[in-house]
C-alpha cells in the first residue's frame, strides 16, 4: 500500500476524510425538514432543534451532563495534581507504581468495567444519582487527566522552585506562585480532556442512570435503539459542537500535538 | 553599558555590619556509596568574592548547593554570619542566588521578578517600589521594569537575576556558572560588572565557575577544588606563583612539566636526575611535597619563566639547555614559542616587543630559566590527572 | 524535579485522594470477582458454566473475538496511511489532527448513530445506490457483522492515527530523508526504517482496539442488532433486563481472561517481530 507514494498520499486522504463522515452526515440531517433521516436533506429547518428545545427531557440530560463533566473534570484534575507533584518533588520511587495503578483502568474492556462500576456504585447506594456517577467517571478519567500533568510538572525547571525558595518562599507559597501559573497549560488540558471524556462516556455511564437522571449521550443511546427521529441529529449535533469546541480550546492552550509525543507516561 | 550608577549604589549599599561569613567544617556529602565531598574546611571573610574552581565533578556545585541548603551535608557543619545553618532549609537562610540557567520568572514581568522576595517579605508597596527602582538602575535596566522576561537579551536576563537576588540584601550571593551560556564579549562585560557591583555592596559572592580566567579576573580568594577535596583556598597571585600541588598549577595557568626523579637533599638543595642530566634546585621550589631520595617527581615552569637564547650566549647563574625553536606564533603583545629539548616539548612567553633578538622558527637555541623559578611536585595520582585528559 | 526535598508527614496526605479512587478501582474489581464466583443462593461456578456451554454463548464469544480482531487489524492497516499523511505533513499537521481528534472525542454514541444514518435499509448508502439503479433491493449492511466492524473500526481508527503517528514522530525526522539519500527506494525505506520504528506504536494501538473491540456494548446493540450480539450485548442484557449481577460479571471475567490472555500473547508477537525486523 505505500509502494507508491501517490497512492498512500491518496489512500491516507481519503480516509482522513472518512473519519468525521458520518458526524457530518449527521448534522446535515439535523436541518432536514423532514420526519425521517434522509441525505441529501429536502428543504433546510430547525424544527428538530426547536423540537429538542422544547422536549424538557433534552436541556435536563444536557445540563446533568454538562454538570456532571465539569465536577468530575475539576476532582480529577485536583486529584491527580496532588498525587503528581507528591510523588515527583517528593516520593519519585513511588511514581512508577503510582503510575503502574493509575493506568490500570486503561486495560480494562468497557463492558467490564460498567459491570464493576455498578458494583461499586451499588455499594455506596448511589445508582442513578448523580455522585454515583461522578465517582464513576474520577475512575474512568483518571489515567488520562494524569498524563498532561504529570508531563508539566516534569518539564518544569526544578531551579525555578529553587530560586522561589532561596528568595524567601515557602514550600506551599512556591506551589502557588511558581509550580501552578507555570504548570497551567497542562492543568487547563487536564480539566479539558477529562471533561470531554466525562460528557461523552456512554458505556459505563448507561448502567449508572437512573428515572431521574440520564446524561446526554445515555439518553441519545436510549432513543436510537427506539426511533431514529431527526430530533437525535439536532441532539448529537449540539454534543459534537461542544466537543469540537472543546478540542479548539485544546488547541489553543496547549497545541494538539499533545496527543502525539512521545513521552513516557 | 555603564554596570553600575554611583548614585544607586550609594542607596543600594545598605548599612552593613560584616554580615556575609561563611565557616564550611569537615563537611562531607555522599550519595550511597558516591562520595562527592570528602571532609572540607573553609572560612570566607565577610565581603570577600571567592570563586570555587575546579573542573566538572570536582565537587564546586555541590558545596554550593550545601551552602544553599538545597541538599544537607552527609557530615560536619555550615555557618553563615556565625549561626549554623543545620537543618535550614534555603528559604530561612541569609542567602541569594543566581541559577545557571537564571531560573527567571517567565509568568512575571521584569520588576515582578524583582519584587518577588520583598513581597514574600510584606515589603510595603511603597518601599518596595523604591527598593526595585533602585536595584533595576543599579544593574543598568531602569528603563526596562515592564517588559517580559522573554522580551530581554541574555546579558539583561542575567542582569534582572543579579537584581532580583540583591535586593533581598542577602548576607552571601551564591553564583552557580551564571556567565557562562554567554559569548565572549558579553562576558567580559558583565564580569567587570559583577566584579563592580560585588565591591560597592560588600556583599559576600561565592562564584562557581570552571573557567580559570574568570576566576582570576574576579576573585579576591579562589578555592581550587579537584576530586571532592579542596587543592588551594588563596589569593589569584599566591595561587599562580604558589600553587599547592601539581593539580592547582596546572589548573590555573599553563606549566610546563619536566619528569624527574629526586637523587638527593643536601640541606637547602634538591638534585633531580632530569631527562639531560642532573640539576640543583633550591628547595624552595618545593610544593607541597616531601622529597624522598629515588621519588619520582615533576619539575614545572611557567612559560614567562623561560628564556630564549643565542645558542652560544652565557648564562651565568642560570640553568641552560640546548634546544630548537619549533614555532613562533605572535599573539598580540606577547609572542609563543614552542621548543623542543632532546625528547621534551617545551612553551615559552616572551613580550613581542623583545622580538627583534629572540630567534625565528627552525633556529637552534639556548634555553635558560633561573633555578629559583623551577617548582618541584609530586606527580598527578591517576584521577586527577584525567582531568585533563592524560593517562597516567 | 530531581532533588528530593525531606518530606513532612502531613504532605503525604497529598496522594490520600488518588489512593481512595485507586482504592474504590481495586474494591470494584474484587466486587466484580466476588460476583462472578456466585449466584443469588452463594459460591457458584454456575454462569461460567453455562457461558462455556451453551453453543449459542459460544458462538457470541466466537463473534466477539473475531470481528475485535479482524476490527484491530483493519484499523491499524487503515490508519497507517493516515498516520504517514500527518507524518509528513508538518506544517497542516495540527489542523490535520483536529480531523482526527474530533470524531475520536465526539461521543461514540453520536458517531454509532452516524453510521446507523450511512448503513441503515433506509439509509444514505442505499439511497444512493438506488436512486443511481445500481441496486433495487437495498444491501444489508446493518444487523450482522458487517455492519458491526465497520462502525466498530471507524470508531477506534482515530486512536490508532494517534498511536502510531506518535511512534513515528519519535524517529528522528531526517532519518526517512537520510535513508532516501542513501539510495534506498521509497518502499525500501518503508520498510527498513518506518515500519519498525512505527511497530511499538501499532501494537499499543493493536492491543488497545482489541481490548476496546471486545468490551465494546454500545455500537454492537446499534449497529448488530439482538441477532447478532457481542458479549457486550448480553451484559447490557443481563444489568439492564435481567438484573443478573453475577451473570453480567462472569461475562465481564471472561473478557478480562480474554484480554489479559491477548495482552500477553501480542507482547510475545511483538517482541518476537521486533526481533525479526532488527
Amino acid at each position: 500500500m505505500t509502494a507508491n507514494p501517490k497512492l498512500s498520499t491518496w489512500a491516507g486522504i481519503l480516509l482522513l476524510i472518512s473519519l468525521p463522515a458520518p458526524i457530518l452526515i449527521i448534522i446535515g440531517a439535523s436541518f432536514s425538514d423532514t420526519s425521517y433521516i434522509q441525505f441529501p436533506p429536502e428543504g433546510l429547518s430547525l424544527r428538530w432543534y426547536r423540537d429538542a428545545l422544547f422536549d424538557p427531557r433534552w436541556p435536563r440530560a444536557f445540563a446533568i451532563s454538562v454538570g456532571i463533566a465539569a465536577v468530575t473534570a475539576v476532582i480529577v484534575t485536583i486529584v491527580n495534581f496532588m498525587a503528581a507533584y507528591y510523588t515527583q518533588r517528593h516520593a519519585p520511587k513511588l511514581a512508577t507504581w503510582l503510575e503502574l495503578a493509575i493506568f490500570s483502568p486503561l486495560f480494562f474492556p468497557h463492558a467490564a468495567m460498567g459491570v464493576a462500576m455498578v458494583a461499586l456504585v451499588a455499594q455506596f447506594g448511589l445508582i442513578g444519582t448523580a455522585p454515583g456517577i461522578v465517582l464513576a467517571h474520577l475512575i474512568v478519567t483518571l489515567p488520562f487527566s494524569y498524563r498532561p500533568i504529570h508531563i508539566a510538572l516534569r518539564s518544569l525547571d526544578p531551579d525555578l522552585v529553587r530560586a522561589a525558595n532561596v528568595m524567601g518562599a515557602s514550600e506551599w507559597r512556591a506551589l502557588k506562585d511558581i509550580v501552578i501559573p507555570m504548570c497551567r497549560s497542562g492543568i487547563l488540558t487536564s480539566l479539558l480532556f477529562a471533561g470531554i471524556i466525562s460528557f461523552d462516556e456512554v458505556t459505563v455511564t448507561m448502567f449508572l442512570i437512573g428515572p431521574n437522571i440520564s446524561t446526554l449521550p445515555v439518553q441519545i443511546f436510549s432513543f436510537v435503539q427506539d426511533s431514529a427521529t431527526p430530533v437525535l441529529a439536532a441532539i448529537s449535533t449540539i454534543s459534537v459542537l461542544i466537543t469540537f469546541l472543546a478540542v479548539i480550546i485544546l488547541d489553543r492552550v496547549a497545541g494538539l500535538t499533545f496527543f502525539v509525543r512521545h513521552d513516557g507516561a | 553599558m555603564s554596570p553600575a550608577q554611583p548614585e544607586a549604589l550609594a542607596q543600594a549599599a545598605p548599612s552593613r555590619a560584616a554580615r556575609g561569613s561563611i565557616h564550611v567544617a569537615g563537611v562531607a556529602k555522599a550519595y550511597g556509596a558516591t562520595t562527592v565531598l570528602s571532609g572540607l574546611d573553609l572560612a570566607v571573610e565577610a565581603g570577600t568574592f571567592v570563586t570555587l574552581l575546579g573542573p566538572s565533578g570536582c565537587g564546586k556545585t555541590t558545596l554550593l548547593r550545601l551552602i544553599a541548603g538545597f541538599i544537607q551535608p552527609t557530615a560536619g557543619r555550615i555557618a553563615i554570619d556565625g549561626r549554623d545553618m543545620a537543618g535550614l532549609p534555603p528559604q530561612r537562610r541569609p542567602i541569594g542566588m543566581v541559577f545557571q540557567n537564571l531560573a527567571l520568572f517567565p509568568h512575571f514581568s521584569v520588576e515582578e521578578n524583582v519584587a518577588y522576595g520583598l513581597r514574600l517579605r510584606n515589603v510595603p508597596e511603597k518601599e518596595l517600589r523604591r527598593k526595585v527602582g533602585t536595584f533595576l538602575d543599579l544593574v543598568g535596566l531602569g528603563h526596562l521594569g515592564s517588559r517580559r522576561i522573554s522580551q530581554l537579551s541574555g546579558g539583561q536576563k542575567q542582569r534582572v537575576a543579579l537584581a532580583r537576588s540583591l535586593v533581598l540584601e542577602p548576607s552571601i550571593l551564591l553564583l552557580d556558572e551564571p556567565l557562562s551560556a554567554l559569548d565572549l564579549q558579553l562576558r567580559k562585560q558583565l564580569q567587570v560588572a559583577l566584579k563592580e557591583i560585588q565591591r560597592e555592596l560588600g556583599t559576600t559572592f561565592v562564584f562557581v565557575t570552571h573557567d580559570q580566567e574568570e576566576a582570576t579576573l574576579m576573585s579576591d580568594r579562589i578555592v581550587v577544588m579537584s576530586a571532592g577535596l579542596i587543592q588551594q583556598y588563596d589569593t589569584p597571585p599566591a595561587i599562580y606563583s604558589q600553587p599547592a600541588n601539581l593539580f592547582v598549577a596546572k589548573f590555573v595557568g599553563e606549566l610546563n612539566e619536566v619528569p624527574g626523579r629526586i637523587a638527593g637533599v643536601t640541606g637547602n638543595t634538591i638534585e633531580i636526575d632530569g631527562p639531560d642530566g642532573r640539576h640543583a634546585l633550591p628547595a624552595s621550589g618545593l610544593r607541597g611535597f616531601s622529597p624522598v631520595p629515588a621519588a619520582p617527581c615533576v619539575i614545572g615552569l611557567r612559560p614567562e619563566r623561560i628564556t630564549i637564547l643565542p645558542p652560544d650566549a652565557d648564562a651565568s647563574g642560570r640553568i641552560t639547555l640546548p634546544g630548537t625553536v619549533i614555532e613562533r606564533i605572535a599573539l598580540g603583545p606577547v609572542l609563543r614559542f614552542i621548543l623542543r629539548c632532546g625528547e621534551q616539548r617545551l612553551v615559552a612567553v616572551r613580550l613581542a616587543s623583545d622580538g627583534a633578538a629572540l630567534p625565528e622558527a627552525g633556529a637552534a637555541c639556548r634555553i635558560a630559566f633561573d633555578p629559583a623559578d623551577a617548582q618541584i611536585f609530586e606527580p598527578l595520582a591517576a584521577p586527577a590527572a584525567a582531568s585533563f585528559g592524560e593517562k597516567p | 524535579m530531581t532533588e528530593t526535598q525531606p518530606a513532612s508527614p502531613a504532605k503525604a496526605l497529598l496522594l490520600l485522594p488518588v489512593l481512595v479512587l485507586l482504592g474504590l478501582f481495586f474494591a470494584s474489581v474484587f466486587q466484580l470477582f466476588s460476583n462472578g464466583f456466585a449466584d443469588a443462593d452463594g459460591w457458584s461456578l454456575r454462569y461460567f458454566r453455562q457461558i462455556l456451554n451453551r453453543s449459542d454463548y459460544q458462538v457470541i464469544f466466537a463473534r466477539t473475538i473475531l470481528s475485535s480482531l479482524t476490527v484491530a487489524l483493519l484499523s491499524v492497516a487503515l490508519s497507517y496511511p493516515i498516520a504517514l499523511l500527518l507524518w509528513r505533513l508538518e506544517r497542516w499537521r495540527n489542523t490535520l489532527l483536529i480531523v482526527v481528534l474530533v470524531p475520536w472525542l465526539v461521543s461514540l454514541v453520536v458517531r454509532t448513530y452516524g453510521w446507523l444514518v450511512l448503513l441503515g435499509p433506509k439509509g444514505v448508502i442505499n439511497g444512493m445506490l438506488a436512486w443511481t439503479g445500481i441496486i433495487e433491493q437495498p444491501l444489508a449492511l446493518m444487523f450482522n457483522d458487517l455492519g458491526i466492524i465497520i462502525g466498530l473500526t471507524h470508531v477506534l481508527i482515530p486512536f490508532a492515527v494517534i498511536s502510531i503517528l506518535s511512534s513515528l514522530l519519535a524517529i528522528e525526522s531526517n532519518l526517512e530523508e537520510a535513508s532516501g539519500v542513501l539510495g534506498a527506494s521509497r518502499f525500501q525505506t518503508f520498510r527498513r526504517i518506518v515500519l519498525p520504528l512505527s511497530l511499538p506504536g501499532a501494537f499499543t494501538a493493536l492491543i488497545v482496539i482489541f481490548l476496546a473491540s471486545i468490551g465494546a456494548i454500545v455500537t454492537p446493540i446499534v449497529l448488530g442488532g439482538m441477532s447478532h450480539q457481542f458479549v457486550g450485548s448480553q451484559i447490557y442484557q443481563e444489568v439492564m433486563y435481567t438484573f443478573n449481577l453475577n451473570k453480567a460479571a462472569a461475562w465481564s471475567i471472561c473478557l478480562l481472561a480474554i484480554s489479559f490472555l491477548s495482552l500477553l500473547l501480542l507482547k510475545a508477537i511483538e517482541r518476537r517481530l521486533i526481533g525479526t525486523l532488527e
